[in-house]
């Protein structure tokens, strides 16, 4: 019977505290964060209108240490520079991947990033790193501030840039075919890339020498200077290779990609390129 | 009845427990505020602080004062989120805009998120010498905050952790940054200055001279004692200022540093002064800073020896001075066309006891078509430690029989040079790729740098 008590008694005290001790806890107050919005520039909310909205990518041109390498002498653009870089990269590769691949194609599979470095990424050995594409999510382009519009070469230079990083991007969704690409050219890959000449790739099987470097870049590379290429100037670099076996090989390797594109994304590759030629020629001229 | 005993316990263990537990929740606050608070604060502090000043702040960036020197900046920042900007980076001294932020990293810092001038410390593209590649000028432009003293910001730099200070700057440090870039010629030195250029120490007792060395691109300054048994050196980044120049790390003289020199146009020099009699100077001066008996060896009675400015060695050495290098086009303007002078070759102590300075020319492909003798005779000055070489006859051969010609009037101006009647300093000279001796002028502006034959 006691112990019965105890326990009424016990139990009755036990609830009473329980209830007691959480009487008296401090309310949160308001946060001690900083949610209020920056003020937004005209270049914000255009980039809003032309990036963030309809194809859900982040423009980042303002400088921020966690998303480049801080081991390198880097430097944010101009604000200037920015807008006129954003419309090429809109107009000669969303525009033409949105015209062949359908409104929502690079909204599904694209960076949900882009930053822009204003100045060159000079490495070590002399070599200048143009862009990185990282895990899929973002494409960081460098030499925003030295774009002219008047230069073809330099406008496709910076395309170049950002096909080759997409075609990355593509890779990481739908791997392509490894085997059938490594068994092209076996030899020929090297990591010193950068002491051999382009014509001298040319003659081995390798579009540019940096795909030399490994089979992925190969295949970004073989893509994206197709890609870049008018279809009379890929033709005409074709018809100059000496080598029968690195004329096949570059046959090969273009085969391999239209396949991809036809496969993965039911894609017209040859169309696309057609795309990107009449784009870049309208942002030239 | 044990059980009874155990549930009594059990429950006033329990209670005990629920007590105990309630007594003492809170770990010790060491600050009044939360960490969220304590940084938002500081965020407040800092970004107050630099709209703070009326007219901006100055900063005198040395990336690294092991290389390089210093590049000044003058900031305003506004409420908006908006910077201006002007550098003394290179000619370009305007005002320029961009935007600066203030984030949260390892602590809070000050960014300086779009382009601007001080970003040209940061291109990796655009650096001064081939050791840092791919470095640029070594700069960083996001600034570590860590409070302030005397009025000024002290920052710390986020890549190389390297102290960096804003002092408030004046209206006029805005209209005379100018005057930075017009330094620069002071600092590099003008021809027509004296040739040697040292500076000096004075700790209030003893003197000390070093010789001094300016590199404009790295903006850098290397002075090394020239005294035997003194091996103290300074090497020091360069800043330039409207009156003169800042240096880092300061020049250290009798445990006062000093790093402010003011310019002196009348005779070129730079002067920081301390107390009690400490002073540095960069100067300007006459006299070879290391004056040496080498002469000795050309005195009548030494074996036969052979020097020669030749025109496609010692032609190149930085140690041939103005004067020389205008004598010697002067000279070469009005020979032949295709002809010039390929050598001045002094030859002493020859096994007839004659002594003579060849004047060799040559045809556009270096084959030898004229030779003019001028004979001497050696003295010494040996307090000044100066050969003179007093002048005898001209010939055009070496042979005894040879006769004696008219002394070449467009061969006058350089070889006056060299019989000057006050004497020449012959000194070895090292930092060239090959062995060589000068002979300066006394007096004059006057020096030649010669290969030795033996």
């Amino acid at each position: 019977m006691k112990i019965i008590k105890y326990t009424t008694i016990t139990v009755l005290f036990l609830t009473f505290a329980t209830i007691v001790s959480c009487a008296n806890d401090d309310q949160t107050g308001e946060s001690q964060l900083d949610y209020t919005q920056p003020t937004k520039t005209t270049l914000d909310n255009w980039i809003d209108i032309n990036y963030l909205n309809p194809y859900n990518i982040n423009v980042q041109y303002k400088w921020n240490q966690n998303t480049v390498d801080n081991s390198r002498y880097l430097f944010p653009p101009l604000v200037s520079s920015v807008q006129p870089a954003l419309e090429i990269v809109q107009k000669i590769w969303l525009d033409s991947y949105k015209a062949i691949g359908g409104a929502d194609f690079v909204k599904k599979i694209a960076p949900r990033e882009i930053v822009l470095v204003g100045g060159v990424n000079l490495n070590s050995v002399g070599t200048r790193t143009l862009g990185i594409a990282e895990g899929g999510q973002r494409v960081t382009l460098f030499e925003t501030d030295y774009i002219d519009r008047t230069d073809r070469a330099n406008i496709t230079e910076f395309i170049h840039t950002i096909q080759h990083e997409y075609i990355h991007i593509l890779n990481q969704n739908k791997p392509f075919d490894e085997k059938a690409w490594a068994a092209i050219t076996p030899v020929g890959y090297t990591a010193d890339w950068y002491n051999y000449s382009i014509p001298a790739s040319n003659e081995l099987g390798f579009i540019t020498s940096y795909a030399r470097s490994n089979i992925n870049e190969d295949f970004a590379e073989t893509a994206s200077v197709i890609l870049i290429s008018t279809k009379a100037e890929y033709a005409a670099f074709l018809a100059g290779i000496k080598s029968e076996t690195a004329l096949n090989a570059l046959k090969a390797k273009e085969a391999l990609v239209v396949k991809y594109f036809k496969d993965a994304f039911d894609m017209d590759f040859y169309a696309l390129r057609d795309e990107a030629e009449k784009n870049t020629n309208a942002v030239i001229n | 009845m044990k059980a009874h005993y155990l549930y009594k316990y059990l429950i006033i263990g329990f209670i005990a427990l629920f007590i105990a537990a309630c007594t003492n929740t809170d770990a010790e606050q060491k600050f009044e505020q939360t960490p969220t608070e304590r940084l938002n604060a500081r965020k407040k502090e800092l970004n107050n602080l630099l709209l703070s000043a009326e007219n901006g702040w100055k900063v005198v960036y040395f990336t690294d004062n092991t290389v390089l020197g210093g590049y000044t900046h003058l900031i305003k920042f506004a409420a908006d989120g908006s910077v201006e900007m002007a550098s003394d980076f290179d000619d370009d001294t305007a005002v320029y805009k961009s935007k600066y932020d203030i984030q949260l990293g390892s602590t809070v810092s000050l960014v300086f998120t779009t382009k601007n001038r001080i970003h040209l410390l940061s291109e990796s593209d655009n650096y001064p010498i081939p050791a840092l590649r791919s470095k640029g000028y070594l700069g960083d432009f996001q600034f570590l905050y860590y409070g302030q003293e005397n009025g000024e910001i002290i920052f710390r730099t986020n890549r190389s952790n390297q102290e960096l200070r804003f002092v408030k700057a004046t209206a006029q440090d805005w209209t005379d940054l100018h005057k930075n870039i017009d330094m620069i010629d002071n600092v590099v030195g003008d021809d027509s200055r004296p040739l040697f250029r040292l500076l000096e120490t004075n700790d209030g007792k003893t003197i000390h001279k070093f010789d001094f060395a300016f590199s404009e691109v790295t903006r850098f300054a290397q002075a090394n004692s020239v005294e035997t048994g003194y091996s103290v050196n300074y090497d020091m980044g360069i800043g330039y200022s409207p009156t003169g120049i800042i240096v880092s790390p300061a020049v250290e003289v009798g445990g006062q540093k000093l790093s402010n020199f003011v310019y002196n146009d009348l005779d070129g020099s730079f002067t920081s002064t301390g107390t009690q009699g400490v002073s540095a100077t960069i100067k300007y001066t006459d006299k070879p800073l290391v004056i040496t008996d080498d002469y000795k060896i050309l005195l009548a009675g030494n074996p036969n020896n052979v020097y020669a400015y030749i025109y496609n060695l010692t032609n190149t050495a930085s140690t041939n001075s103005l004067l020389f290098n205008t004598l010697l086009t002067e000279l070469n303007s009005i020979l032949p066309t295709g002809a010039q002078l390929t050598r001045i070759q002094p030859w002493f102590n020859n096994p007839d006891g004659s002594n003579y300075i060849e004047y060799r020319f040559g045809n556009a492909s270096g084959a030898t078509i004229a030779r003019y003798y001028h004979y001497f005779t050696v003295s010494e000055d040996a307090q000044e430690k100066v050969i003179v070489l007093n002048p005898l006859q001209w010939k055009t051969s070496t042979l005894a029989t040879a006769p004696s010609i008219a002394a070449p009037a467009f061969l006058k101006k350089l070889d006056a040079q060299l019989m000057n009647p006050q004497g020449l300093y012959f000194i070895k000279q090292g930092g060239l790729p090959y062995p060589a001796f000068t002979f300066t002028g006394f007096n004059s502006t006057f020096r030649m740098t010669v290969y030795p034959f033996q």
